[in-house]
């Protein structure tokens, strides 16, 4: 093999548009990116390497666009039958740069999935916002504000708990909706954010789906206030903090929908924000394989280049094995969501798309976070060195291991799929 | 009320002498004091409270000429019998912090390699006595084989590259070749312990002060973990040192991986034991699935279990690698290479053990985990760090060579 392009591709799966975007993004990656990674870390607080790479992807580019439908000024990915193999392969050229940029700019259309993905559309909401993300020239930023100070798991178990432990309330008031809560740790928050998705309860510790709400909040309302960013391990591209919410009142249509369809609209998102880790992770790895490539070529052991010795071989084999096997999963993944029109297709939102999702998920994050350990001790002396990159993604990639309501979360939605578990 | 870590997380006491559980706890109080309880402040400050802690450690209380001869200005623990002590008071230290307990652990193993009573090379700690008896922090950066070029015939340890090599040279030794990447601190040394070989290809080892001429250091490198020990490529070119500043015994090199396994896997047992004290808080307090504490959750208890048996497993590892070494003479010679599988593999499985604890006790701590403010992701930085430095090349693979030739005779690998 020569190539990471030689990794497996299910042609049959893949849409018309998947090379081109992949060469656009490849590109970016490898001008705006690759020269500048190693110093991102420096860069957590202030984005200025970052600012100018955003830039050029989002809006020079038009990336930011992509959702939405073409009478929104958008490219229509939104209502694609191809919607989830795009934004894998989207992910994953991104991911194979900078796990950090991938987040960021995936979560971006995070909660505008609520509305611009049939059957679950709002248009005039959608034409709403569409001008934030289509007529600009620089990156906008968006986010999904779902966890809260006392546990992101729960509010992302919605099968089981239905949005019962979410604090952040929402109270009508005339043709307004007035929202009261505490959010933390959302991708594009402390101060990047220009956009919040935030569920919320219109009546705190019900397990009703009615009383679910997802609203749509302008980071410049009067009674919001953000943090400074936190200071974190890695995943220096993405900005995450508090966000507080003090009687803070948008118009009563900034709701995506209303009792109950809010909260299917926001349960696809699981899957979507799944299948996109999936690609962050598979993207890193595919890195990893680029840079271990040149170790192993150029180091030795007994005298001999590592990938020559039998016992590291193994090692390095199984590594890129596990690349293949999980990009197989990763298509697959990205292949049960755009099945969901399909006549042998399941909602994105019933148990059996969830929790198979969920379990791929969870293998590749395992996969992932073993090989980036492993690889790094096979670089031993140079493993914790910077220059070889492999360290960055090991740092970055742990924590989609554990987002999304945590690795027991996705072993515990996979097992009441797969063994029909009732009180889990 | 709450267990004591070492209560809970047991080790064999009476293999630790008296005088070494009193010093311990000085330092556990010093870990406490000045880094645990005000740990914010240090993690915001790092550059800084750095040196100030470790003169604190090092100098004001003095642990960092413990391991020297009394004769020279040492604390005199150079017996075998103070070697559990050390373990125990160098996984406090990195309790607090692993960084400061890298550099002990390196100080240490040096003065394990040339000042133990069973070892003792007179002129040579002689000579390095007043650097690190004196009142100033010393910063040994120890220099292990490791990886080889593609193209290039190096001699080598256990199939492990030493691209450095000795030569005669009036009155002394000439030092050439390199680009070795050290364990760490080899930015900021004020003293290279080298491993490398003579003319016929035998390994020795030797010792480099940092003002002698000829050392080209790189710039400092970026890691993952260990910030404050600096490091950097290091080569010499015709670095001139005394006769005695070179360890010829071929045995020297095995014994320095033995002391060096040694007292890292403390390092990283420390780290690991503060890991699971920050995990244990929250895990009190916690709640899932709308109110359950977050440990009475079965499969949570699951991981917290593995968490516990893990560290609980190596920290008895650790102390019985001690116990071995203290008493090698009953288990066989450190020559017949026993002593230095063992090493290598009870050490590469402690490191092992710690990160794989705290890899799995991460994934209940969310996002706390992998903020700076909770320190839970530097002890994960950190062991890390270690973890592939000491590998030194090609993963677990040498090590299992090692273990391969010593238990079946294998020849060629
Ligand atoms: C870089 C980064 C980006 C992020 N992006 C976002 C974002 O865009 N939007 C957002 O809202 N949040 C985001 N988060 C937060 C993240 O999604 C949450 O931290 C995560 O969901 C876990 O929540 P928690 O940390 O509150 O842990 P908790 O909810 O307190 O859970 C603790 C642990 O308990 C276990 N657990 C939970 N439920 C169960 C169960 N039912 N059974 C068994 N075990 C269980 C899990 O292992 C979990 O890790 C981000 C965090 C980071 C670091």
């Amino acid at each position: 093999m020569n190539h990471i392009d030689e990794f497996c591709v299910p042609h049959e799966y893949i849409s018309p548009m998947e090379k081109h975007l992949r060469r656009v993004l490849r590109n970016w990656v490898d001008t705006y990116v690759m020269p500048n990674r190693r110093l991102y870390d420096e860069d957590w607080k202030d984005h200025h390497l970052l600012e100018p790479a955003f830039d050029r992807l989002m809006a020079g580019l038009g990336f930011q666009k992509a959702m939405f439908p073409p009478e929104c000024g958008g490219w229509g990915l939104g209502k694609s039958d191809y919607l989830f193999r795009a934004a894998y392969a989207i992910s994953e050229e991104i991911g194979r740069g900078d796990t950090g940029i991938a987040v960021a700019f995936g979560v971006t259309f995070w909660p505008i999935f609520t509305i611009l993905i049939d059957p679950y559309e709002n248009m005039r909401l959608a034409k709403e916002l569409a001008p934030l993300y289509c007529n600009t020239d620089k990156a906008f930023f968006a986010a999904n504000a779902m966890t809260e100070p006392q546990g992101g798991a729960d509010i992302e178990n919605m099968e089981l708990l239905k949005g019962k432990t979410i604090r952040t309330t929402a109270r009508l008031d005339g043709d307004e909706w007035v929202i009261n809560g505490h959010k933390l740790w959302p991708t594009n928050s402390g101060g990047t954010g220009k956009l919040f998705g935030v569920p919320c309860t219109t009546k705190p510790g019900s397990d009703d789906p009615n009383d679910f709400a997802f609203i749509f909040v302008p980071a410049e309302t009067p009674g919001v206030t953000q943090s400074s960013p936190y200071e974190k391990a890695g995943m220096a591209a993405d900005k995450n903090g508090d966000i507080w919410f003090e009687d803070v009142r948008v118009p009563s249509w900034y709701r995506a929908h209303g009792p109950g369809t809010d909260f299917i609209a926001f349960y696809q998102l699981i899957s979507l924000g799944q299948v996109a880790s999936i690609a962050f992770l598979t993207g890193a790895m595919m890195n990893l394989y680029e840079r271990l490539y040149e170790f192993v070529s150029t180091r030795t052991y007994r005298n001999k280049p590592l990938k020559e010795h039998d016992a590291v071989a193994a090692v390095i084999g199984r590594i890129a094995g596990d690349i293949d096997i999980c990009r197989i999963l990763g298509y697959e993944a990205a292949m049960i969501g755009d099945r969901r029109r399909m006549p042998y297709g399941d909602p994105i939102t019933s148990e059996r798309t969830v929790g198979r999702i969920r379990n791929i998920k969870d293998f590749v994050s395992d996969r992932a976070v073993e090989n980036f350990g492993t690889a790094m001790d096979i670089l031993g002396a140079y493993g914790a060195d910077r220059d070889w990159d492999i360290e960055k993604h090991w740092r970055d990639i742990k924590i989609v291991q554990l987002w999304m309501g945590g690795k027991q979360l996705c072993q515990m939605e996979a097992a009441r799929y797969y063994f029909n578990c009732k009180t889990l | 009320m709450k267990k004591d870590v070492d209560e809970l997380i047991l080790y064999p006491r009476e293999w630790v002498d008296e005088t070494s559980s009193r010093v311990h706890e000085v330092v556990h109080r010093w870990a406490q004091k000045e880094i645990i309880e005000d740990r914010l402040a240090y993690t915001h400050h790092y550059e800084t409270q750095f040196d100030e802690k470790r003169k604190s450690l090092s100098l004001t209380i003095g642990l960092q000429k413990l391991t020297l001869p009394e004769e020279y200005g040492g604390g005199g623990w150079n017996t075998m019998q103070h070697v559990p002590g050390v373990v125990t008071i160098v996984s406090e230290i990195a309790r607090a912090d692993a960084a400061i307990g890298v550099i002990s652990a390196m100080t240490y193993s040096i003065f394990g390699l040339i000042a133990s009573e069973r070892n003792r090379k007179d002129a040579l700690t002689k000579a390095l006595a007043p650097m690190f008896c004196g009142n100033n922090l010393a910063t040994p950066s120890v220099m292990l084989p490791g990886a080889g070029m593609t193209g290039e015939d190096t001699p080598l340890f256990m199939g492990r590259a030493l691209p450095v090599s000795i030569e005669p040279a009036a009155g002394g030794y000439r030092l050439m070749g390199g680009a070795m990447r050290p364990l760490a601190c080899g930015h900021m040394a004020d003293l290279y312990c080298v491993a490398c070989t003579d003319k016929d290809g035998e390994s020795c080892v030797a010792f480099v002060p940092a003002e002698a001429e000829g050392i080209i250091k790189g710039p400092a490198v970026k890691t993952t973990g260990l910030n404050a020990c600096r490091n950097a490529t290091i080569s010499f070119d015709g670095v001139r040192i005394p006769e005695e500043y070179v360890l010829r015994d071929p045995n020297m090199l095995a014994t320095l991986h033995i002391w060096i396994n040694l007292y890292l896997g403390a390092v990283s047992v420390g780290s690991s034991l503060n890991f699971f004290e920050i995990l244990r808080d929250w895990a009190e307090s916690r709640t899932i699935k709308g109110g359950t504490p977050m440990k009475e959750n079965p499969l949570c208890a699951s991981v917290l279990a593995d968490v516990a048996e893990e560290i609980a497993l190596s920290r008895l590892l650790l102390y019985n690698m001690a116990h071995v070494f203290v008493h090698s003479e009953r288990f066989g010679a450190v020559e017949d290479k026993g002593m230095f599988t063992f090493a290598q593999m009870i050490g590469s499985r402690i490191q092992k053990s710690a990160l794989l604890a705290i890899n799995r006790g991460m994934e209940l701590m969310g996002s706390a985990g992998y903020a700076k403010e909770w320190h839970v992701e530097k002890h994960w930085r950190d062991v890390k760090t270690i973890q592939s430095a000491l590998c030194g090349v090609g993963a677990g693979v040498p090590v299992k060579m090692d273990i391969a030739r010593f238990f079946f005779d294998c020849k060629e690998v």
